[in-house]
């Protein structure tokens, strides 16, 4: 019975192929903006991780307890060799580089500004932040000890251009001050004020010499296999780096606003999901009841031989699973369509600085079918759970009064 | 069932209905005494709005009477649960509607095999069944049709096979030649009324259709909700 319940289920869907193809491309189409939406979230939370982690932060660092709240350049790592082979040996961490960071002024002929200081590993630093792709002008460090690379902002704010001569004064670790003079090598463009105005980058034995912190670091920054891996907040990676005083913290915890932002993009998701799934269950249920209404007479002449409530039940939820299934597939494949194409050409939303970051690449809509999979799912559950209401009025119709009305 | 009730196959006492029409009541049937036994050919008449679909709803167990009794082979029906009575319906009724009762996704043999599905019925016996009761009704050639495809006479003859496949004690058939012409109604008629001789099923109409009547064994008459037993007549 249940197989001859799927044909009359299906045949009826087919009687009116007209509503059956405008309820199937209403279900389509809010699927495919359910799809495109969390595509284009998906992407955008990506490219704001990948653009945090990328400019500068890395996917993790470790620091000495108590260094970023204070700056304090004497909250040095402990053991930073030791760290520095345990990062090797990591598996999840594939490149590291060690930094310098101190409060620092910048002297030129016409200017002086606080800038940070910060003191690179020239042959790692590549591998973790974006600073030598953003040295467009000029050359990237060689090992020079008297380059310095400094962002374009504050090139013109200090009237420095390639070669110019600048000096940095620093407070040093134990006591007193130093100066040390620097040629401008490189200039950069991160499209932060952070980086771009106030940032002077040198090599870290120049920094070192300078703070007298040869040998010592205030920051590893690290970058991992994959950058989502750093939302584990129960990841053995942090209970291992951090000890001895030092602290090992992913993205999520160095930059919450990122978080917050991806947090809150995921809320609104959901409560659009909901309206969505509410509106198409609503109109399924319309249509199905109009269908029921349509057909009274049939549905008196079934129940008057014999047929039983759970089958009359049935076979409108199977009507509705029928309509699901063709919404389903229609979405998905014109979700699947508009993902693809605004994955390959991105939709630009300008330039955005937010938290000392720089927005400016388009965002690809992203395609994770781990994700995507719940929605031709939900919609095919929920379509066909929108059946049961009709279902039940169906099933419980007098035989004689549904024929009597509909005569 | 008791030795009274032999044979028969409706008895219904005292049976009333009051259906109310936007708050107007409107009594259908006003208190029937009537019985059905076993082999009989009869045609219920009278004018529109006597009350003959209501009364042969109330005797189906499709509608619940606001008094009286209805037994079916001597079971009451207000003692049946809804399912029982549906599964009663299923498996000792047939039943014919004025028009458009087959089901139009459906094919003439799949309609015609519907009720035995329901009743659990092997495939194989169901196909021998349908190729045996569409050689009765003349219909071998339409198996694979849809209604649609059929003239109304067509549809009717498809509709009898249907009731009649599952071998129920009745078949009711509530003004069975309303939309047919007279020549496809008496050729229906004639068709039904082989059948009954043939297998002895007990058959039970309302019409006002001419053809009908003087093909019927017996005719009651049923006028303003109530039976006419003056005009109760046996015909040979």
């Amino acid at each position: 019975m249940f197989a001859r319940l799927i044909l009359i289920s299906w045949r009826n869907v087919m009687r009116n192929k007209r509503r059956t193809m405008i309820t199937g491309v209403a279900i389509g189409v809010g699927l495919a903006a359910m799809m495109f939406s969390d595509a284009l979230f998906a992407g955008m939370s990506t490219l704001m991780v990948e653009t945090t982690t990328d400019t500068w932060m890395g996917d993790a660092q470790i620091h000495r307890e108590g260094f970023q709240e204070t700056a304090n350049i004497t909250f040095t790592i402990q053991h930073p060799q030791r760290i520095d082979s345990m990062l090797q040996a990591d598996t999840l961490a594939v490149a590291s580089t060690g930094r310098l960071i101190s409060p620092a002024s910048l002297q030129s002929a016409m200017e002086m500004k606080p800038v940070t200081l910060m003191g690179v590993d020239h042959l790692t630093e590549g591998q973790v932040s974006m600073l030598e792709a953003a040295t467009d002008t000029g050359n990237y460090f060689s090992g020079d000890s008297m380059e310095m690379i400094i962002g374009y902002k504050l090139a013109a704010d200090m009237d420095l251009a390639l070669g110019d001569i600048a000096v940095i004064t620093t407070a040093m670790a134990e006591s007193g001050f130093a100066s040390r003079m620097f040629r401008v090598s490189g200039i950069c463009k991160f499209g932060s004020d952070q980086y771009d105005r106030y940032t002077a980058f040198v090599n870290i034995e120049s920094a070192g010499s300078l703070l007298d912190l040869t040998g010592e670091l205030h920051e590893i920054a690290i970058r991992f296999s994959d950058p989502m891996v750093a939302m584990d907040p129960d990841l053995p990676f942090w209970t291992v780096f951090s000890a001895d005083s030092n602290k090992a913290e992913g993205w999520p915890v160095l930059a919450p606003q990122i978080t917050s932002m991806i947090r809150m993009a995921n809320v609104s998701l959901g409560i659009q999901a909901a309206i969505l799934f509410g509106l198409v269950l609503f109109g399924i249920v319309n249509s199905l009841f109009m269908s029921v209404y349509e057909r009274m007479y049939e549905f008196g002449v079934m129940k008057a031989v014999g047929t039983s409530k759970r089958a009359i039940i049935l076979m409108v939820l199977l009507e509705a699973f029928w309509l699901g299934l063709a919404g389903s597939i229609i979405g998905t494949l014109l979700g699947f369509g508009v993902i693809q194409y605004f994955a390959s050409v991105g939709i630009s939303f300008g330039e955005v600085d937010f938290s000392g970051v720089m927005f400016d690449r388009p965002i690809h809509t992203l395609v994770d079918w781990s994700r995507l999979w719940i929605y031709p799912a939900a919609t095919l559950l929920f379509t066909t759970l929108a059946g049961i209401y009709p279902g039940i009025h169906a099933g419980n119709l007098n035989p004689s009064e549904a024929m009597r009305k509909s005569l | 069932m008791n030795t009274d009730n032999a044979n028969k196959v409706i008895v219904t006492k005292g049976l009333k209905k009051t259906y109310h029409d936007n708050g107007v009541p409107v009594e259908a049937v006003r208190g029937i005494d009537f019985t059905l036994t076993e082999g009989e050919f009869t045609a219920i008449i009278g004018p529109s709005g006597s009350g003959k679909t209501t009364f042969l709803n109330l005797m189906a167990g499709l509608d619940s009477p606001t008094d009286g009794e209805v037994e079916l082979s001597g079971k009451l029906i207000s003692a049946m649960s809804g399912k029982e009575l549906s599964n009663y319906r299923r498996d000792h009724i047939g039943f014919i509607f004025q028009a458009y009762n087959l089901f139009p996704v459906l094919t003439v043999e799949e309609n015609i095999e519907y009720i035995m599905l329901l009743q659990g019925i092997k495939k194989k016996e169901r196909h021998e069944r349908v190729i045996n009761i569409l050689k009765q009704v003349e219909l071998e050639d339409y198996a694979h049709r849809l209604p649609s495809k059929l003239s109304g006479g067509q549809q009717q003859r498809v509709a009898v096979a249907r009731a009649m496949v599952s071998r129920p004690k009745l078949i009711i058939a509530d003004e069975p030649t309303a939309n047919l012409d007279s020549k496809t109604s008496g050729d229906l008629l004639d068709m039904m009324r082989k059948l009954n001789e043939e297998t002895g099923m007990t058959f039970l109409f309302s019409t006002h259709d001419e053809i009908v009547m003087k093909r019927a064994r017996k005719v009651v008459t049923l006028r303003d909700g109530l039976l006419d037993t003056a005009e109760e007549k046996l015909i040979q």
